[in-house]
């Protein structure tokens, strides 16, 4: 072999080591890219059921949808009282002879399929949501009580939406801020629908939506893969995709953050949160919820909680100080009223701080100085901040005892549970409720209302007074008018209602501490176009 | 051999009917409203009996079976009540990753199990018996939930040797669906990185699944091996001269896998409906989580579904361990 082919042969071999050295060094560098621009959230998604936004009624549906989809209007972060521009740039109320009118005129945007979005678009989300009597349905037609004809477009722009006297308008732009008012492709849609489905099978696990993000793939219980829309004109310039991966339980979401597989978890326990706190690895955050836990006490003639003073006498009993700071380790906050703190015409009063003399005064008073049994229906698994339910009862059957009331716990899978309580059926109950939208109406009508079958009606609870109070501020559009008829609901029922509030939960949400942006707000929004990761 | 198999595919069909009549009936049994855990907590009496309408559910019991009988024949499973999808597609979606898993499970439990329950009677009453012995009471007595834990908790946070829970890395994109099981999906699409990345996600959840299995192999084969061992032919085997490997191979091992492969069969079929705590720890989306969630749910048609899929999965795994009887022992004839 000549000097010079040796030579050549060892420059040949070294050139292709330093390209293969490149290969793999860029190789590294965009897996290093890809992960620096890939969110991963582990938790339990197992309620996704679709991706419709007409349809998706769950949280997991909402968390998704809200990022694939626009709404005309929006709450924007932690302030869920005032509306910002969303697809629609303006939005004015005015009254009509038959209620009101709100006329939305529309900023210019594309959907991820390319076409732009026009009032017809709008028009033909909001019928199909009514025209398929989906899980959301009712928003629109028994809230806002609106049909198909109420709905016009006089412009490719403007979108006109005619209010019955009936329904406020206020209401109406606030649950226009959930899914169900999210705005599809119509020509998408339409392209695939079978059966006059709307589309509905295939929006299922694919997206036509103006949101930041778009569907990549959702593999069932395994993951779902959100990839950035390049049209949106919500522009997410760190995420370029979310993937949200099926965890359901908390020690396995905790193992993988620590091993850094995943950067948010969304399924802690309150004792993994307490140690998260304490982990400068990790950002523990306490996020708002508009949810209740409490316990239903059944009114009716002849049950056990007849008498007010003996609701009083349990709100008296229940001790919420131990059961926050020992149970929930802090992710719950002490409320007594049936509106949740956040929203408009939340009371903060501590009616009833815990008393065990004066609800044993109370109980003698009602006749019931020794006590009584009765039965007490639990949920199987895990309640509202995280507590095993089981837990909770424990707690809650021990503060009664202090007055003689010996609860037999029960405890029962949902399903059991909500139709043994939907007929009536449930003497006492540990429930939890989070309004169908954000605003006191959410929690008015169906906590007080007899009339409307709902929480009101299934504990036996039927006050006259309430009912009124109630459906005069749901429909009340004068701010402090409003304001003032709920104050009045919420003093009425601490004092007579047949609920005993327990806490208010923290959504616990533990991310790495390389993440920014992240903020989850007590509807359950999180805008991963805002995130950030180092 | 014709005739029998299809005198047992003909008992098979009334063995299933029997398990619809039975899983209806037990289903539609319990004191709860399907159309109330479908709708949420929050749903409005006429959004319900919209619900119970649309889906058929306020139709009389012995319609609902009739109606459920007729799609049955037609091959349509019905549609889930919780997912809205049909169930047909539900268990495609979910049935190939607990039957990747549990062939894999299998494998393992018989590579472990077979081994040492032969070294085990080989050794009878030496150091590899009892370390073999040992593996079986602590394979048998181990709570799958606890091993799964501890494993994915050792391998994966801490040593990182193995990837945590899901059949793929984050990062790894699933191959275009053929089959649904990733090792085979993986290897259609020409994707020696993704088939890499499935085959090292199946280890732990299979090691955890089978460790019950591979316990009770062992003590299986243990046993039966003792006891073909003692037998006069394997005493006659020896005399004449056989090489002990021959002995074993041929002669004893051979008679012993009757008990062995009956344990087996009936191992493979609980495995691939017993999966739920496995998958619900390494989040891995198969039938179990489904029949749990369905179940919970109140899905009717869905825990049909599931049902008549572990019937089926039984019966065909039953037919074929018979079957298998006659490979092993020729005295044992199909007629």
């Amino acid at each position: 072999m000549s000097q010079q082919t040796a030579s050549a042969q060892k420059i040949h071999t070294f050139s292709r080591g330093l390209a293969l050295a490149l290969s793999l060094g860029l190789s590294l560098a965009s897996a290093q890219n890809a992960r620096q621009s890939t969110l991963v959230i582990g938790g339990d998604f197992s309620d996704l059921i679709t991706l419709d936004p007409g349809v998706s009624y769950e949280f997991s549906g909402s968390l998704v949808a809200g990022n694939l989809y626009d709404t005309l209007v929006i709450y924007e972060g932690n302030d869920l009282k005032t509306l910002k521009p969303r697809l629609a740039s303006s939005w004015k109320v005015t009254p009509t002879p038959t209620g009101s009118r709100i006329t939305f005129k529309l900023r210019d945007a594309t959907f991820s399929t390319g076409r732009p979005v026009t009032a017809a678009d709008v028009i033909y989300s909001l019928t199909r949501v009514i025209a398929l009597k989906t899980p959301s349905s009712f928003l629109l037609t028994d809230v806002a009580n609106i049909t198909a004809k109420s709905l016009s477009a006089p412009d490719a722009k403007t979108v006109v939406m005619d209010i019955p006297k009936t329904a406020n308008p206020n209401i109406v732009l606030a649950l226009l801020t959930f899914n169900v008012g999210g705005v599809v492709d119509a020509a998408e849609a339409k392209a695939h629908e079978v059966k006059g489905d709307f589309g509905t099978a295939w929006l299922k696990d694919h997206s036509a939506g103006s949101g930041p993000f778009m569907l990549n793939r959702w593999d069932r219980s395994a993951q779902v893969a959100l990839d950035v829309n390049p049209n949106a004109f919500r522009k997410s310039p760190n995420i370029k995709r979310v993937i949200l991966r099926y965890m359901t339980e908390s020690s396995v979401q905790q193992s993988s953050l620590n091993s850094g597989e995943i950067d948010v978890a969304w399924n802690y326990t309150p004792d993994a949160f307490k140690a998260a706190q304490n982990n400068p690895k990790l950002k523990a955050l306490k996020t708002d919820t508009f949810m209740l836990s409490y316990l239903g006490m059944n009114s009716a003639k002849g049950m056990p909680f007849e008498d007010a003073r003996v609701r009083e006498a349990v709100r008296y009993a229940i001790d919420q100080d131990g059961m926050i700071d020992s149970l929930l380790q802090g992710l719950g906050r002490k409320t007594q009223t049936i509106i949740p703190i956040g929203l408009t015409g939340s009371d903060p009063k501590i009616y009833y701080p815990n008393n065990v003399a004066k609800a044993k005064e109370l109980m003698k008073a009602a006749g019931k100085a020794d006590g009584f049994s009765v039965d007490f229906l639990v949920s199987t698994g895990s309640c509202s901040g995280g507590v095993p339910c089981q837990d909770l009862a424990a707690k809650i059957q021990a503060d009664l005892a202090k007055i003689g009331i010996k609860a037999n716990i029960k405890q029962m899978v949902n399903s059991e549970l909500y139709t043994t309580y939907r007929a009536q059926k449930a003497p006492l109950i540990q429930a939890d409720w989070s309004p169908d939208y954000p605003d006191a109406d959410g929690n008015g009508t169906p906590l007080s209302d007899y009339a409307a079958k709902s929480l009101a009606w299934r504990n036996g609870w039927d006050n006259a007074a309430a009912s009124k109070l109630a459906q005069t501020a749901a429909i009340e559009t004068n701010a402090p008018k409003r304001l003032a008829e709920y104050g009045q609901l919420t003093a009425l029922l601490a004092k007579d209602g047949p609920f005993a509030i327990l806490y208010q939960p923290y959504k616990p949400v533990v991310l790495q501490a390389g993440i920014s942006g992240f903020n989850r707000n007590a509807n359950g929004d999180v805008q991963f176009e805002k995130i950030s990761k180092k | 051999m014709l005739t029998y198999i299809l005198r047992r595919l003909a008992l098979m069909v009334l063995v299933l009917w029997g398990v619809t009549l039975g899983a209806f009936l037990i289903s539609h049994a319990l004191p709860s409203d399907p159309a109330a855990a479908a709708m949420g907590n929050n749903a409005r009496e006429e959004q319900l009996a919209d619900f119970r309408e649309r889906n058929g559910l306020n139709k009389p019991l012995a319609t609902q079976y009739v109606i459920y009988m007729g799609q049955l024949l037609r091959g349509d499973m019905g549609t889930s009540l919780r997912t809205q999808n049909g169930i047909v597609n539900d268990l495609r979606a979910f049935f190939p990753a607990t039957l990747e898993l549990t062939l894999v499970a299998v494998v393992f439990a018989v590579l472990i199990g077979l081994p040492l329950g032969v070294i085990a009677a080989l050794y009878q009453g030496r150091p590899p018996d009892l370390l073999a012995r040992t593996f079986a009471l602590l394979g048998g007595a181990t709570p799958v939930y606890w091993l799964a834990i501890l494993a994915l908790t050792l391998f994966h946070e801490r040593l990182g040797w193995l990837p945590g829970p899901g059949r793929l890395d984050v990062y790894s994109l699933a191959p275009p669906t053929h089959t649904g099981l990733v090792l085979i999906d993986s290897l259609l699409a020409r994707d020696p990185a993704v088939f890499w990345d499935g085959l090292r996600h199946l280890i732990l959840p299979a090691l955890v699944l089978g460790a019950y299995s591979a316990a009770l192999l062992t003590r299986m084969t243990r046993s039966a091996l003792l006891e073909v061992l003692s037998q006069d032919y394997i005493r006659t085997a020896r005399s004449k001269g056989l090489t002990p490997a021959r002995v074993i191979g041929k002669h004893a091992v051979r008679n012993a896998a009757l008990p062995v492969l009956t344990v087996l069969g009936s191992l493979f079929g609980s495995l691939l409906t017993g999966a739920v705590l496995t998958e619900t720890i390494f989040s891995w989306p198969g039938i179990g989580g489904y029949a749990t969630t369905s179940a919970i749910s109140l899905d009717f048609p869905a825990v049909m579904g599931v049902t008549l899929i572990a019937g089926l999965a039984y019966s065909v795994v039953n037919l074929l361990v018979d079957l298998a009887y006659g490979f092993f022992d020729p005295r044992i004839s199909f007629s």
